[in-house]
């Protein structure tokens, strides 16, 4: 099982946070990686079961099927159906968490997945700077800091 | 049943915040209200179901058990047993977690508790600045100066 935890801080309140990553079809809006994204079979995005089917900048294809979401505490998890990377059995949470003593949030991203050994170091590395990481700076951007 | 969660950002690693917070005889090493700690039947201080007994500055006692402890989550959390204040099924947790794109730590100190109507307001007030922020400051100011 390879694991990845990448974490930050962004300097605004939780709920503004929230609000930008809960739309689980709203990677486009805030994710530089992301092309386009719909949501399969018309359904609402944040209905539990539903399946996001995106494209990369790269091109290529993804699809993810939302298994978890709470608006009390600000999380949501998923797992991938379809990708263009080796790797199965790939389930990863958003959460974001407030940060009581100022006006900002901590975020953290995480994931678990199957992978054949000799791919893993790169895996959990391409992963954890270009889709997490790579997602915080935006919002970091997005939100000043 | 009151909720208190308070939360902060340390600008130190998570290992040299744990390695203060984790010693649960150690928080009259930094905490201002608390003037003396020691663990009952000399137990050690990292044993779940130890019980550490606190004399405050301002001379009260109270008796505190652990309840888990981990070092792989970084956590640990407790009850009080017996409290000068009326704080009732009190149950708290401390959190620690890296924020891994700073050499930083989100630490994160909540509790539950009952308490005689009228007087949540206030004890919730109490924990949270008496115990969590002033604790969140001891811990900023002795790891700024170590």
């Amino acid at each position: 099982m390879a694991r990845v935890y990448v974490s930050s801080v962004v300097s605004a309140p939780a709920d503004k946070v929230w609000e930008r990553v809960r739309d689980f079809n709203a990677l486009p809006k805030w994710h530089p990686r992301i092309r386009e994204s719909r949501i399969e079979e018309a359904h609402p995005s944040d209905k539990i079961g539903c399946i996001r089917n995106f494209q990369l900048q790269s091109g290529d294809t993804i699809r993810e099927q939302l298994v978890g979401m709470s608006d009390h505490e600000y999380f949501f998890s998923y797992s991938m159906l379809e990708g263009p990377m080796p790797l199965w059995d790939y389930i990863a949470t958003f959460r974001v968490t407030p940060v009581t003593d100022g006006d900002r949030a901590f975020v953290e991203w995480s994931a678990e997945f199957e992978c054949d050994p000799a791919n893993e170091d790169e895996l959990v590395n391409g992963v954890g700077t270009n889709v997490f990481q790579g997602g915080f700076d935006a919002l970091k951007r997005h939100f000043g800091g | 049943m009151v909720q208190v969660v308070c939360s902060t950002i340390i600008e130190k690693p998570i290992e040299d915040v744990w390695a203060l917070l984790r010693d649960f005889n150690g928080h009259d090493q930094w905490h201002p209200a608390i003037a003396t700690s020691a663990i009952e039947r000399s137990l050690p201080s990292d044993l779940v179901g130890c019980v550490r007994r606190f004399k405050l500055q301002d001379g009260g006692e109270l008796r505190e058990q652990l309840l888990t402890l981990s070092d792989v989550e970084q956590c640990f959390s407790y009850c009080l047993l017996d409290t000068p204040v009326p704080l009732f099924n009190y149950v708290a947790h401390v959190n620690l977690y890296p924020v891994t794109d700073g050499d930083q730590t989100f630490w994160q100190w909540k509790s539950r508790f009952t308490t005689p109507q009228g007087r949540e307001d206030e004890m919730a007030k109490m924990v949270a600045q008496d115990i969590y922020e002033a604790g969140f400051e001891a811990i900023r100011t002795q790891l700024a100066n170590g």
